[in-house]
């Protein structure tokens, strides 16, 4: 059961929202600033706690570390007393969340839909812009014992890659996929005492040692090998570009529409033309792709959604604006008077 | 006013502004040497102009995709290079290279942007090429400018030579 829709009011940077994302692949554009990141943490908190049965508030709280741990920092901020929900559906299920500015603690804000929530456990995956397996010897443990600031996305998503590979033989899709991504970093990957090493003929490589790209691929390929990616998981992934090759973008995203075949729900945030570009000459029929542009209103200043499965639809499109204007202005060097 | 066609796209000229089918049979050495389709003379300059058509209203759809493809990786850039740099050479036999030329490329295809423009551009700046080598021995360049346009930023570029597609 994918997430069917996402609904904000005065939350974070949102006041009014209302996203039906698509159940393959989401791809969200947008400036800075204008929350792409903030609508994958709630969807991922609601998937998170449907397993975990965290309390809503909580979780978010630990996702977003609002300074102080005050939930209340959450809503939206107005000179006036507010409150601010968010609600993230799963077709007839719904997750409720309402609090008010002033709430400080978990305790002030009105979950409804939890308990039916938690009775589906949807699997889900956050893979944040910072790359974490590098860094993880010892980190889980600290961050258990201690109050480390850090948003908890980067120790869930150690937690998911330390999982045990699945028991069982590896089914046909999970196997080539598996392949592909092998051939791409060049190994296996290998955990010895918490710390990942990429195994190869050459023998094995600490991932400190290994460019900050491939260890996001090699996260993949935990993810995949160990099951936490299969039909029926929901995968948030924020900027997939970030220190990686472009080169091996059109790989990467092969992957994921791999992965969209195979049931995965998909999420990504992306400022990158060529991620957005791949995924347009990628997609076959029967894919399933929406595109979220998220924008401020030129007349209420407000963030604004609009959604298409077009390429060249997508309005406004921050990217290939970017790209338009070096284009123009290139252009008018090549021609000079001749260019208007 | 003059107006050139080629298949079911046309240009039409400012007044005052010569401009001829370059790849007609006038040319008569078709059997050895490619032409861009039309040269046009400014009083202090010339325009090398090569339309490519993928949008032709009875293009086959896989053809089209087929040379969107090869287009995309560059694998169209020698063809347009060649075009180039032997119709420069004809027109120096002709003693007619004095001028500076700038090469228009048309690619008359709505899905390309202006990202992939700009690919395409560079691709075929640095393949003519635009620059000499870094020793400086160029005393002069062979090409003084090129871009590659889609109908819509051609139109929007070069609003005194307004190409139009017509029913075919």
């Amino acid at each position: 059961m994918t997430i069917t829709k996402i609904k904000f009011e005065n939350f974070t940077a949102f006041k009014k929202l209302d996203i039906r994302p698509s159940p393959g692949i989401n791809v969200l554009v947008g400036a800075n600033g204008t929350g792409k990141t903030h609508l994958m943490k709630v969807a991922y908190a609601a998937c998170d706690i449907s397993k975990t049965q965290v309390d809503f508030a909580e979780k978010l709280i630990r996702v977003y570390l609002p300074s102080g741990r005050a939930l209340g920092r959450l809503v939206k901020r107005h000179n006036v007393s507010t409150r601010g929900s968010a609600e993230v559906y799963r077709d007839t299920l719904k997750l409720r969340i309402s609090f008010s500015n002033h709430s400080t603690v978990p305790d002030s804000a009105t979950v409804t839909g939890a308990k039916k929530w938690t009775l589906s456990p949807i699997e889900s995956v956050y893979i944040p812009v910072k790359e974490m397996l590098s860094n993880a010897p010892g980190f889980r443990s600290l961050y258990s014992q201690r109050e480390v600031h850090f948003e908890e996305i980067y120790a869930d998503i150690l937690d998911r890659a330390y999982r045990p590979a699945l028991r069982g033989p590896v089914d046909r899709d999970r196997k080539k996929l598996l392949t592909n991504l092998q051939k791409l970093i060049d190994g296996k990957v290998t955990i010895k005492d918490e710390e990942f090493f990429l195994r190869n003929k050459q023998g094995n490589l600490e991932f400190t040692l290994l460019a900050e790209g491939m260890r996001k691929l090699g996260l993949l390929w935990l993810l995949i090998q160990n099951g936490t990616l299969l039909n029926g998981s929901v995968l948030f992934w924020d900027e997939p570009e970030t220190n990686l090759n472009p080169k091996l973008f059109g790989p990467l995203i092969e992957i994921l529409f791999e992965l969209q075949r195979m049931g995965v729900q998909v999420f990504l945030a992306t400022h990158d033309y060529v991620i957005l570009k791949e995924i347009d000459l990628r997609k076959k029929d029967g894919d399933k792709v929406l595109f979220h542009s998220l924008y401020r209103d030129d007349g209420t200043g407000e963030i604004q959604c609009h959604s298409t499965s077009e390429y060249l639809q997508i309005h406004p499109n921050a990217i290939a604006e970017t790209f338009a204007d070096l284009y123009n202005r290139e252009v008018k060097r090549s021609l000079g008077e001749i260019a208007r | 006013m003059t107006v050139l066609r080629e298949g079911t796209l046309y240009l039409t000229l400012p007044h005052g502004v010569q401009g001829r089918k370059f790849d007609d049979r006038n040319h008569g050495l078709s059997h050895c040497m490619k032409a861009v389709d039309f040269v046009v003379e400014e009083p202090d300059r010339v325009l090398f102009i090569e339309f490519k058509d993928p949008d032709h209203p009875h293009a086959n759809p896989d053809d089209r995709k087929a040379f969107l493809e090869e287009l995309l990786i560059g694998g169209k850039d020698d063809d347009l290079v060649r075009k180039y740099r032997d119709s420069f050479i004809y027109r120096w036999a002709e003693n007619a290279a004095e001028k500076p030329i700038s090469y228009c490329v048309l690619i008359a295809a709505s899905r390309l942007d202006e990202a992939m423009l700009l690919a395409r551009t560079e691709g075929l700046k640095r393949k003519l090429p635009a620059e000499g080598p870094a020793s400086g021995a160029w005393q002069r360049q062979i090409v003084a400018g090129c871009s590659v346009f889609n109908l819509e930023t051609w139109n929007r570029h070069l609003p005194q030579y307004p190409v139009a597609r017509a029913a075919p």
